[in-house]
């Protein structure tokens, strides 16, 4: 009797300590996952908050660019010069959100005006649940970029509706160094990579001014008029978007060689972007139905209850389809 | 000289000492044209900070809201102002259609030419223009593409030359 017993205590134990071992693990699992996103959210934060210069390679089918950066935070704001190094020097500058572009043409450099905070290396959002609801993670090899060491990570789709993405992480730095983007057959759309980079430790902001060419004349871009959009949709509703995607903004706006302003809508998973046009046919236009695929930009153009859809992004083709599709009209 | 301009523009030139660069700058054509680039350029680079993003959006969005008076003189005025809209419209339709012309006789020019070279270039010529046609319509639409990337720009957006007009 006592013989069985002590067996049973034995066993019990045994049992218990698995019990730990396993809890243990699965805590371990949770907390390596939770080590991973911070890379990653570390990563998105550097790209804001250092000061840095350097040269990356910007790749997309059969264009291929070098572009030097310089990036400041000077504790109070966020200032940035690109300049695409070929033969046109493109130079765009950001200010916060603000970005102003020359943009040499012919005898011309037209000065455009844009908004955007997703310029590498800071094509992470700060905050990270968007993504995490439509991307998973998970580690990769230690490797050398740009002759630091770096931690790459993968960053998978959870489904066949957004591309997917490896990141080089610097150890040290916490900086993205490298970026790929992959369609669904594992093929490189787009990859972005340091070839040189080193931290600034200066204020001065002597380089956040254009090279100017007296020899040019300096116009400023055609300003498109665009309506804030107070989003209440008559006649037509979104039913069954592609999940992950939010709606991030609303506007009406003139489009080139349209009569009519054109309400565009714009939906983000946190790393891709997809604009919807909706539009009233009218008897100038004709209506266009179809769909493409370039490099990894859909288009899909649809005709509905007398009103054109067009939907443009960086997603897969089956993505923007069902951007199209998700117009209901009202009967 | 510019760079003269440009210290002047930066308040590194002393008002009192520039004299002789604004007389430079109001007689000299190049000088002038260098002195309006670089205040075009300043403003821009400072504007961020100036206005607000969505200041133009407001303002329209304001004028809409502002009521409409019914009177029969405001209706004069609303009138006038149409007539002048109308007025404003052709200068742009001018642009368009003297290219239309430019278009129209380069292609007359360009028939002629391949029709005394070959009996048989009419027939050439309205195969290119189908292909031409094939070949446009080969890309994503240029106008919508532009609008998507102005409101969520992408890498190519930043670092890739758009499509002009």
């Amino acid at each position: 009797m006592v013989f069985i017993s002590q067996r049973l205590i034995a066993g019990l134990f045994a049992i218990a300590g698995l019990l730990i071992i396993l809890l243990a693990s699965v805590s371990a699992q949770a907390n390596a996952d939770d080590d991973m996103w911070q890379v990653l959210q570390k990563a998105a934060v550097a790209a804001h908050a250092l000061s840095y210069q350097g040269i990356f390679y910007y790749q997309a089918g059969t264009q291929s660019k070098p572009i030097q950066i310089t990036h400041m935070f000077n504790g109070q704001g966020e200032f940035a010069r690109n300049v695409v190094l070929d033969n046109t020097p493109r130079e765009v500058f950001s200010q916060g959100g603000d970005l102003t572009i020359f943009n040499p043409k012919n005898e011309n450099v037209v000065i455009e005006k844009r908004h955007g905070q997703n310029m590498f290396p800071a094509i992470l959002p700060t905050n990270l649940d968007l993504i995490k609801q439509s991307y998973s993670l998970r580690l990769g090899e230690p490797d050398r970029v740009a002759g630091r060491p770096a931690q790459m990570l993968f960053l998978d789709s959870k489904d066949s509706l957004r591309y997917s993405y490896r990141f080089w992480v610097d150890v040290q730095y916490g900086l993205l160094l490298k970026s790929v983007m992959l369609n669904s057959s594992n093929e490189i759309i787009e990859s972005i990579v340091f070839n040189q980079l080193g931290l600034m430790d200066t204020v001065d902001l002597d380089w956040f001014q254009p090279k100017i060419d007296s020899k040019k004349n300096y116009v400023m871009e055609d300003e498109v008029v665009i309506i804030a959009d107070n989003g209440v949709p008559v006649g037509w509703s979104l039913k069954g978007l592609p999940s992950g995607f939010r709606k991030v903004d609303q506007m009406i706006r003139m489009v080139h060689g349209k009569s009519l302003p054109v309400t565009h809508l714009v939906f983000s998973d946190g790393l891709a972007s997809v604009s919807l046009f909706i539009e009233p046919l009218s008897k100038s236009i004709k209506p266009r139905t179809g769909h493409k695929s370039v490099g990894g930009t859909s288009f899909y153009s649809s005709v509905s209850n007398s009103y054109q859809i067009t939907v443009v992004g960086e997603v897969p083709e089956a993505t923007v389809a069902q951007v199209a599709n998700a117009v209901v009209f009202k009967k | 000289m510019n760079e003269q301009i440009s210290a002047l523009l930066d308040d590194e030139i002393a008002l009192e000492d520039a004299a002789h660069l604004i007389s430079a700058v109001l007689k000299s054509k190049d000088a002038a044209q260098v002195w309006s680039h670089y205040h075009l350029i300043g403003d821009t680079m400072r504007g961020n900070a100036v206005l607000s993003q969505h200041f133009k959006q407001n303002l329209m969005q304001k004028i809409e809201i502002e009521p409409t008076v019914l009177s029969p003189n405001a209706a004069l005025v609303n009138q006038v102002a149409k007539v002048k809209d109308a007025n404003r419209l052709p200068t742009s339709w001018a642009i368009a259609a003297s290219f239309a012309a430019v278009m129209v006789i380069g292609f007359m020019l360009l028939n002629q030419e391949t029709n005394r070279g070959n009996e048989l270039a009419p027939t050439e010529v309205a195969q290119a223009d189908i292909n031409k046609d094939a070949a446009a319509d080969d890309g994503i639409p240029a106008e919508y593409l532009n609008a998507h990337q102005a409101s969520a720009p992408s890498a190519s957006a930043y670092y890739i030359q758009t499509v002009s007009y």
